[in-house]
């Protein structure tokens, strides 16, 4: 079998195969989508979460009948790879309330598509006290569908297990992405998405052992990209290809950083091991994930105006730490049309890089390659005023 | 401009108009306490959770999603629209958030409400209360307006029921504690922001004033359903907003409501359509252009009566809460009642789909629709993302046809009138072929 980023190609080129073959071997594959489902509840009870995403590739011809056109055009991916039979193999999915469209997508799949088993995490959109509280409860339901469904017990030590397991796994992503620090980076940003895709596609174990060779194999090698003027972070909605970053990147620049859902968004953050293991996931994933679906309120007790800079900064603050680290001198915001979520960020966020003296550039595109050459002209002026 | 011709195709409501007027008055009344330095939030939410609190705190209210209304009915809209695009915001977002953002940010180079506002315009708020329901805008949006303003801003957060997981056991208990504590949190951050306490014996006033004042709106409502049916859906559009967003002491709201049940009685009792010659029974979902409503008009001439609309734009069906002695607990109880009652019978099917998309086939059945006219917005998901599935599910199970046709609710540029009209007049036919074909399949209407 092949190791590493071989192994990396393989799996990018045919995401299910992998899961597949497990499930011959009698494992049950559960579909999730975005970052919102507690997966570590998954692995805990020896399922197997699989995260689904688009195909840039596949034309999008069935899911105009069940999804609209004025809607986040990668959930329609999704939505046509299900309703092609793409997704088949999977013996549930779970959703969670990532974002509007992709809540609404939640229950259509599963009047449409029939999953064995379905369940919907109706995630909470600020951090009160009372929101934290309701995920805990959310996630003892979710654990009650999961018990139902597989007949097992989902007992504090299993969950605790499945934690370190996830949390080891975030560890490792965060050494690969160190790997980019460097000038020139020892990995592509290109090659980074490939990683990141395959470790969304594999049980969390054999994504560790995955990611292992990867890092090892990077660190030694000699053909790793060249130096190039911009050193770019790509923020906003989801990238689970390598068609922007490849545009990017062949027009003289390392991305080097991301901030987006199959990357650091989702991995960066640890889950605290609490008594109750639930304690700590819930908190994980409502507060500590740093997503602009999150509302945090910012302004604190007794004042009566709000300081529009010190709520950029508690919103983006986070940004100005990976520019530093990552020696950073531009910033991608790229937006799915139709992506409010990201969408509304925008201008406080170019705000934010101004203040901090960042250059930034606007891109909007709709999941499609013919889209993203178009934005090829914008893209190359932006390099050379930074360059 | 011809779809303005004839106005009266469409015979309105009398008792529609002081309704409408205290919405018209809400703006008026925003702006004249704002002058007299009282507190005034700009809202995201309505009777179904803050807005009660709000009036108990002393809070006037404006509702900038209602505002773009009022804009788009004005023609008022575009150079706000114009604005908004040009500080960023990409165009494809929420008509509603581009006309405020647009307006917020003049207010801001002007130090004043611009003088073209219509209806007085908004004030500056002292507070931006945003939702979590419906739709992600509702928070993003005002997130986005402290570019403008440093009004701080407060989140409310509801559930979203009515889906199959609602019916875990212990489920429904924790959603309600969870709205419950959520208001709790939010009036802990007024009494902070306006160093003032919460009067329970008057929110409690207010809680059952909202309670009747749904129900009374709720029994109008149900008259619809007589053939030929009394009350247009634009007589149900002006009217709503009263309740909706708690335009007044909804004590005075449920008196006007009340004209409004007698006016439509006794319209039922004397077989008086609001269409000279009912042809069409027409549901709609789910905003409408509001700045091209004399579309209407030109359809009632054809015999198109407009029936019955969106379930979230109507009151929850009526629900028992007297047992209930915190007017927090009644709150929570009404709003969760709004978010799953409409999905009753989706339960019982089984039906994973209930939320947002299910009401339409009981809506459509029960007040014996011959079509629906669906409206996707470009820049609405909310009213938009279910659409399609609405039109497979009524044409599957109820075999009732749906008229599509696209458009915006604030930019005019995108809703063609006249090719709506074509499109309208091709669709007779069609609502023709499908009474035979549910005859023949047995439905009763
Ligand atoms: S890209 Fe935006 S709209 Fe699409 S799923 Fe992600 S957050 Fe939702
Ligand atoms: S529901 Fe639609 S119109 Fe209303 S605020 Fe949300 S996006 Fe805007």
């Amino acid at each position: 079998m092949a190791t590493g980023l071989n192994r990396v190609a393989e799996i990018y080129a045919d995401r299910a195969a992998r899961v597949t073959e497990l499930k011959a071997g009698g494992k049950r594959i559960i579909g999730y989508l975005d970052i919102f489902p507690v997966v570590e509840m998954l692995t805990a009870l020896d399922l197997v979460p699989y995260r689904l995403l688009g195909d840039l590739n596949e034309p999008i011809t069935r899911a105009d009948a069940y999804l609209p056109t004025v809607v986040c055009p990668f959930l329609r991916s999704v939505m046509d790879l299900g309703l092609k039979g793409k997704y088949d193999f999977l013996d549930g999915v779970v959703f969670a309330h990532g974002c509007e469209v992709s809540e609404k997508m939640a229950h259509i799949w599963r009047t449409y598509l029939h999953p064995p088993y379905a369940h919907f995490i109706d995630t909470p959109h600020t951090t009160h006290q009372a929101a934290r509280k309701q995920h805990r409860e959310l996630l003892k339901d979710f654990q009650k569908t999961l018990e139902e469904m597989t007949g097992q017990e989902l007992t504090a030590e299993k969950l605790r297990e499945a934690v370190n397991i996830h949390n080891r796994q975030r560890v490792l992503v965060r050494e690969l992405y160190d790997l980019r620090k460097p000038d020139p980076p020892l990995i592509s940003g290109a090659e980074t998405v490939r990683v990141m895709v395959a470790v969304a596609s594999l049980p969390v174990t054999e994504g560790n052992e995955l990611l292992e060779q990867v890092i090892g194999e990077i660190k030694g090698r000699k053909d790793g990209p060249a130096p190039k003027p911009a050193r770019l972070i790509v923020w906003g909605s989801i990238i689970d290809n390598t068609a922007l970053v490849d545009l990017v990147e062949s027009l003289g620049a390392n991305v080097v950083m991301d901030d987006t859902t199959v990357g650091s968004r989702d991995y960066f953050p640890l889950v605290e091991i609490t008594d109750d293991p639930r304690d700590g996931l819930a908190d994980r994933y409502l507060v500590a994930l740093r997503s602009p679906r999150t509302f945090r309120e910012t302004v604190p007790d007794g004042n009566r105006r709000k300081d529009y800079m010190a709520d950029l900064e508690s919103r983006f603050g986070y940004l100005k730490d990976y520019a530093r680290e990552w020696q950073v001198n531009g910033v991608i915001l790229q937006v799915l049309r139709y992506c409010d979520i990201h969408g509304y960020e925008v201008p406080a966020l170019k705000d934010y890089l101004e203040s901090i003296g960042l250059p930034g550039i606007y891109l909007e595109h709709d999941y499609s390659k013919v889209a993203l050459a178009q934005l090829r002209t914008r893209v190359q002026a932006f390099l050379e005023i930074i360059g | 401009m011809t779809v303005e011709k004839k106005k009266r195709a469409i015979s309105r409501l009398k008792s529609m108009y002081p309704l409408r007027a205290l919405v018209d008055g809400m703006y008026k009344k925003a702006v004249e306490a704002s002058k007299n330095g009282e507190p005034v939030a700009w809202c995201m939410v309505n009777w179904w959770a803050g807005d009660t609190v709000l009036q108990a705190m002393g809070v006037h209210t404006v509702h900038p999603e209602d505002y773009g209304a009022v804009c788009a009915a004005f023609g008022a809209a575009q150079p706000y629209l114009d604005r908004s695009d040009s500080e960023g915001f990409p165009s494809h977002m929420c008509g509603y958030a581009r006309n405020c953002l647009g307006y917020a940010a003049l207010m801001q180079d002007l130090g004043e409400i611009p003088p073209e506002a219509p209806m007085a315009g908004m004030p500056k708020p002292t507070l931006l209360l945003g939702s979590g329901y419906f739709c992600d805008t509702r928070y993003k949006w005002f997130q986005a307006l402290g570019r403008y303003l440093d009004a701080p801003m407060w989140v409310l957060e509801m559930p979203h029921p009515g889906v199959p997981e609602s019916r875990i056991e212990g489920n429904r208990e924790h959603n309600i504690r969870f709205l419950v504590e959520e208001l709790r949190e939010l009036i802990g951050f007024l009494e902070k922001q306006l160093d003032r306490k919460m009067d329970y014996v008057r929110l409690g006033e207010i809680v059952d004033d909202t309670i009747e004042m749904n129900r009374v709106w709720h029994e109008v409502n149900e008259l619809r359903k007589a053939r030929p049916c009394p009350m247009h859906s634009r007589d149900f559009w002006s009217s709503m907003p009263a309740s909706l967003y708690m335009a007044s002491d909804p004590r005075v709201t449920a008196g006007l409501y009340r004209d409004m049940y007698d006016e439509v009685k006794s319209r039922v009792d004397n077989h008086t359509g609001a269409v000279p010659e009912e042809k069409y029974r027409v549901a709609f979902a789910e905003l409408p252009p509001w700045h091209s409503l004399g579309f209407f008009n030109q359809l009632a001439e054809r015999g198109w009566n407009f029936v019955i609309e969106s379930w979230a734009y109507h009151p929850p069906k009526p629900v028992d809460l007297s047992g209930l002695s915190d007017p927090l607990e009644r709150i929570a109880g009404l709003t969760y009642q709004y978010f799953s009652g409409y999905f009753e019978d989706a339960f019982q099917a089984g039906d994973g789909w209930g939320y947002f998309a299910h009401p339409y086939l009981e809506m459509v059945r029960e007040y014996r629709c011959d079509g629906i006219l669906l409206h996707p917005l470009l820049t609405c998901r909310t009213a938009t993302n279910h659409l399609t599935v609405v039109q497979n599910q009524l044409m599957e199970q109820l075999k009732v046809p749906s008229l599509v046709v696209e458009g915006d609710i604030v930019d005019l540029n995108l809703f063609n009138p006249a090719e709506a009209l074509r499109k309208a007049e091709t669709f007779e036919e069609t609502m023709q072929h499908y009474r035979a074909v549910r005859k023949e399949a047995g439905f009763d209407w």
